[in-house]
């Protein structure tokens, strides 16, 4: 009896055995399955991320291509550019030289103008010269009335004798009185002289004072172009650095 | 021709170059009194009288200084100089006015020049109408109440002149050494 | 020998500033005018400074220094105007020739003695 027992629970142990196996194995299949779709997701996600990572440096590598020519191109209008720009360096220092040695020419000019203050010293000495002979002319009619002042008083004399000659002093009273006439009238004109001298002193002076003070704002004026011509040389003659 | 503000500059210029160069002292007193041009001849006053000329492109000024040939007058302007006659010092006194003229004008007018004193006699001066003047103006000058001197102002313009000069009170740089 | 000659044609100029500058223990020797000035320089070489008028007959103030500097090329004397003008052009003009400084008149001495002391040294 027991040994049936036996063999039926050893026959259940061993169902139960093999089921248990068949249901380990199923869960092992299973979990190899699941662990296989496990990968082969993980690689289907590996391989998009590198197609991916191919699509990206593909689309890089023809930008940059794009880039490089964009380059290439700005490179030749660039150096077009400079070709012009040197071009243009070279006609403006053409031109600066040019501007250079015209200023050279001005500064020239007005250092030269600036001898100016020889003609106007010139000028100064003739007016002095004019102004003695003025004086001069003065002293000459200041003699002139003194003169004409004697002969005056000579004539009043000269009719008094005669008054006192009587008759016989007749004709020379009559001389006398021609003298006193013409010295009257001589002294009236030392005296008109004597105001055109002064009239001429006053416009000769005031005119050659003109010429003088005219001279010097002149003289100035020119110094200052001078220095404005000796500056504008210097900037141009200064090196860009 | 010559606008009445600066007919007023002018004299308000002669003013100031009056009182501190005609003075031996700024702070003495200054009076002006208008007189008329040329006028009979003034006793008292010098035969001589002091010209000089201001240039400028468009116009010139003539200004004439007679110094009074008195006691108070010579007393006044002895005191600079012991040995010095009124004669010599008069061309440097009118000078130097004439000089602050040409300063104050300079800032209005920056081409401007200015000859020397020349001294003639006086009688001249009657015949300052011969430079036909746009603008003529005589003034009796009394320093601190003792030194006369009569002195006349002439402008010729030969083109339109207006500016307003600005006077101030305080002009005494002069003196000063200003290095270059 | 005297280290400064003063350049003026108002006897009164010379007189005040001559003296002044005498007074005061300087060694001063006077020109009436431009020409005179230039002589002088000329025959002095021991003079350190010049003080000048502008305006003279004869030869001007500016115009004596620009011979002065034109003329004796290695000539190393300072020089002051001492003048009524006060023109900017004219400055310029002193500039250019060298004027190493501008008084404008009335003179007054104890302003400037030490400077001059200094420059005609």
């Amino acid at each position: 009896m027991s040994v049936l027992a036996l063999a039926v629970a050893l026959l259940f142990a061993a169902l139960a055995a093999i089921v248990a196996h068949r249901r380990a194995t199923r869960r092992a299949l299973r979990l190899q399955d699941e662990a296989l779709a496990r990968l082969a997701q993980t690689h289907a996600e590996e391989k998009a991320r590198c197609d991916a990572s191919v699509a990206a440096h593909e689309a890089r590598a023809s930008g940059a291509s794009a880039e490089i020519q964009r380059l290439a191109d700005a490179l030749a209008s660039e150096s077009e550019n400079l070709a012009q720009a040197n071009a243009a360096l070279g006609e403006t220092r053409a031109r600066q030289d040019d501007l250079l040695a015209h200023a050279k020419r001005i500064e020239g000019e007005s250092a030269r103008l600036k001898a100016f203050s020889a003609t106007f010293e010139r000028w100064h000495e003739q007016m002095i010269s004019l102004m003695a002979q003025n004086h001069d002319m003065h002293r000459k009619n200041q003699e002139l009335a003194r003169i004409v002042n004697h002969v005056l008083m000579v004539s009043l004399n000269a009719s008094i004798e005669a008054a006192r000659a009587g008759a016989a002093g007749r004709g020379f009273s009559i001389v006398a009185g021609e003298v006193r006439s013409l010295a009257t009238r001589s002294q009236e004109l030392s005296k008109s002289y004597r105001d055109s001298l002064d009239r001429n002193d006053l416009v000769t002076t005031a005119t050659f004072q003109d010429i003088q003070a005219g001279g010097k704002m002149i003289t100035a004026a020119l110094a200052s172009v001078e220095a404005l011509a000796r500056q504008f040389q210097s900037k141009l003659e200064r090196k860009p650095t | 021709m010559i606008s009445q503000a600066a007919k007023d500059s002018f004299e308000r210029i002669f003013f100031q170059a009056a009182r501190t160069r005609l003075t031996t002292d700024p702070a003495h007193a200054c009076e002006f009194v208008p007189a008329v041009s040329p006028g009979p001849a003034q006793p008292g006053v010098s035969d001589e009288v002091l010209v000089l000329t201001i240039a400028s492109i468009h116009f010139r000024i003539v200004l004439s200084l007679q110094f009074g040939d008195d006691e108070a007058t010579r007393d006044y302007y002895a005191s600079q100089g012991a040995d010095r006659t009124l004669r010599e010092a008069a061309m440097e006194i009118g000078n130097l006015c004439c000089g602050a003229i040409n300063q104050q004008l300079v800032e209005h007018f920056p081409d401007l020049g200015m000859s020397t004193p020349y001294a003639l006699s006086s009688d001249c001066l009657g015949y300052l109408d011969e430079l036909k003047p746009e603008y003529i103006a005589a003034y009796d000058v009394t320093l601190e109440y003792a030194a006369r001197l009569r002195a006349t102002l002439c402008v010729c313009a030969s083109a339109p002149l207006d500016f307003t000069a600005q006077v101030a009170d305080v002009h005494e740089s002069a003196g000063e050494l200003e290095l270059f | 020998m005297a280290k400064i000659l003063l350049v003026d044609d108002s006897s009164t100029v010379r007189d005040e500033v001559a003296g002044f500058l005498r007074k005061n223990g300087l060694d001063v020797d006077t020109a009436v005018d431009g020409k005179d000035g230039l002589a002088k320089v000329k025959t002095n070489p021991g003079v350190r400074l010049v003080v000048s008028d502008v305006n003279m007959p004869n030869m001007d103030g500016l115009t004596m220094v620009e011979k002065i500097r034109g003329e004796l090329a290695n000539s190393t004397v300072n020089v002051i105007m001492l003048t009524t003008e006060s023109s900017p052009a004219m400055k310029e003009r002193g500039k250019a020739a060298g004027v190493k400084g501008w008084i404008v008149k009335p003179f007054k001495g104890e302003a400037v003695l030490e400077t001059f002391r200094k420059l005609a040294n």
